[in-house]
């Protein structure tokens, strides 16, 4: 996850070599640092400095490391000439290597010839199965050929192992969202937000899958994610502002004529209505009215 | 009160200078010597799941606040019953992995390596500075110490009555041989060989530490009391909310 100042860096060094300036081997090393996809202008910025023979003899070692980038964005671009061609002057330098090997699969993957892509994976696996990277690769080709189902299986044993490995996890919990196990999706954004408490996104999500599975606890639950929501945001975070109205309203419901609630937060409702309006406002104010209308429908 | 001792100027220049060079010249051929010698160690898969395991343990007790009391139960079950949970680990199985570490001939081999190309250079120095550098004094120490120094600090020289922060080269050896970590952090990098300090520490510690972690984050986990921190997040909204507003 790439936080805000790193992508304002990222999208004005864009910009800068967009227009003509110079700085493309920065960007380039930025995107990588910052495992961003912009496989476009990668491949455009690294063919030029590949094609370039005076450029290339400059970059040293690390001309081996842009050919990898460059493979990679090919083959998300499609162009799998290109990425044949980096990755055989890769192989012709290093013949045996692992890295090498695994680009290998990832082109046989990017034909779509993946009972080959498998075998070179299982191959790879063989020589050193505790390989995160061609776990992940396999469980992408699972996804990617439909098989969902044995991509929660691969996936949960990859983190039986790599238990600590949070992006695995959060595939995991978008995965089961996709497929509405929204129990077992709740259980994921948990792990997610045990290592990483200050990130919004997890308590946003986690209270978004709370709010759908329903029932009164979970409501509650829902609610009091949605206001951390908000609070690590400053406010700003408009799904939540929304949530808040609507857990209110279904807590409402659900519980109609019982009045425990009111103690715990009796203004946050309204404060989240008014927020919201001023947030429209600002924004999109020729929508104004519609948000007054449903938040009113909510209320009653 | 004591006498203030002249050193002769030429001390500086052939002794206390050339040592550092040597020392910092050792320490560099050391490094590249290790990056010969490096050997790739597979990683065991058990250590790696177990090393795992442990930050997701770490995990759940830093943030265990942060999520639902019942999750936090039921993740605690899980890593710490009796029969199956993770971070069990029965008393027999606890003294194995030190015996296991010196029978596993590669483990062996690696910390027999590292251990020699530690102290091989030293001795060598230190044999070659007693022989060449002994017997004068190489340097004042600029604060007083007291007499037990003496004994360490003083060996070369045979008079008693000389202030004991007049020191023989061994010690200037000695304070090169610690204090040139930073110099050769800042030259060749993070990661070098010529930690010493750090690996003899490490060596104490070797074998017990998977299972001795995995017992100490249990117990750790076991402490834990669960405070669910998210209903006052609830009015914390609201006051940003209400600054958001105005």
């Amino acid at each position: 996850m790439v936080s805000k100042t790193e992508e304002t860096q990222l999208n004005s060094l864009e910009n800068q070599v967009d227009n003509g300036g110079g700085g493309a081997w920065e960007y380039l090393c930025l995107v990588r640092k910052l495992k961003a996809r912009r496989s476009e202008k990668v491949l455009k910025y690294g063919l030029s400095i590949l094609n370039d023979p005076k450029k290339r003899s400059a970059l040293g070692p690390e001309e081996w490391t842009l050919y990898e980038q460059v493979a990679i964005a090919a083959m998300d671009c499609q162009c799998l000439d290109v990425a044949k061609d980096c990755i055989k002057a890769l192989q012709k330098k290093f013949p045996e290597s692992k890295r090498v090997g695994r680009l290998n699969g990832m082109l046989l993957e990017a034909k779509g010839s993946w009972g080959e892509a498998e075998k070179a994976y299982s191959s790879l696996l063989e020589d050193n199965p505790l390989d995160q990277v061609i776990h992940k690769r396999r469980v992408a080709m699972a996804k990617a050929q439909g098989n969902i189902s044995g991509a929660i299986e691969s996936l949960n044993k990859y983190l039986e192992i790599f238990m600590a490995d949070h992006e695995a996890w959060r595939e995991l919990a978008e995965i089961y969202v996709s497929l509405q196990m929204y129990k077992q999706a709740a259980f994921c954004y948990e792990e997610l937000i045990l290592s990483q408490p200050t990130v919004p996104l997890y308590h946003l999500a986690y209270a978004d899958v709370l709010y759908t599975l329903g029932g009164l606890e979970n409501l509650h639950t829902a609610k009091k994610y949605y206001a951390s929501t908000i609070d690590l945001t400053g406010g700003k975070n408009t799904r939540a502002l929304f949530g808040i109205c609507l857990c209110t309203s279904a807590i409402a419901q659900v519980s109609k004529g019982r009045n425990k609630e009111d103690k715990e937060s009796p203004e946050l409702h309204s404060l989240a209505a008014t927020a919201l309006e001023k947030d429209y406002k600002q924004r999109a104010s020729d929508k104004l009215g519609l948000l007054t209308s449903a938040l009113r429908s909510l209320k009653t | 009160m004591a006498e203030d001792l002249v050193l002769d100027t030429a001390i500086r220049d052939w002794v206390l200078i050339p040592l550092s060079v040597v020392m910092v010249l050792i320490g560099i051929l050391r490094y590249f010597v290790s990056k010969l010698m490096l050997s790739s160690q597979l990683p065991d898969p058990k250590i790696v799941k177990e090393g795992q395991v442990i930050v997701r343990a770490r995990n759940l007790r830093a943030a265990a606040n942060f999520i639902p009391p019942k999750s936090f139960r039921s993740r605690r079950v899980y890593f710490s019953n009796e029969e199956n949970g993770l971070l069990f680990v029965p008393k027999g199985q606890a003294q194995n992995p030190q015996a296991q570490m010196f029978s596993d001939p590669n483990m062996a081999m690696d910390m027999m390596k590292k251990n020699l190309s530690m102290i091989i250079p030293q001795t060598l120095t230190f044999a070659w500075v007693n022989f060449f550098f002994s017997g004068f004094v190489a340097a004042k120490i600029p604060f007083p110490l007291t007499q037990r120094f003496r004994s360490m600090l003083q060996n070369g020289i045979d008079l008693s009555t000389v202030d004991v922060s007049y020191v023989s080269s061994r010690s200037w050896y000695f304070l090169n041989l610690f204090g040139l970590r930073g110099l050769f952090s800042l030259i060749l990098g993070e990661e070098n060989a010529t930690d010493d300090t750090q690996r003899m520490m490490q060596m104490s510690g070797f074998g017990f530490d998977p299972s001795k972690s995995l017992g100490a984050e249990k117990d750790g986990l076991d402490i834990v009391q669960h405070e669910w921190a998210l209903p006052k997040f609830e009015h914390r909204a609201e006051a940003a909310l209400k600054k958001l507003i105005k």
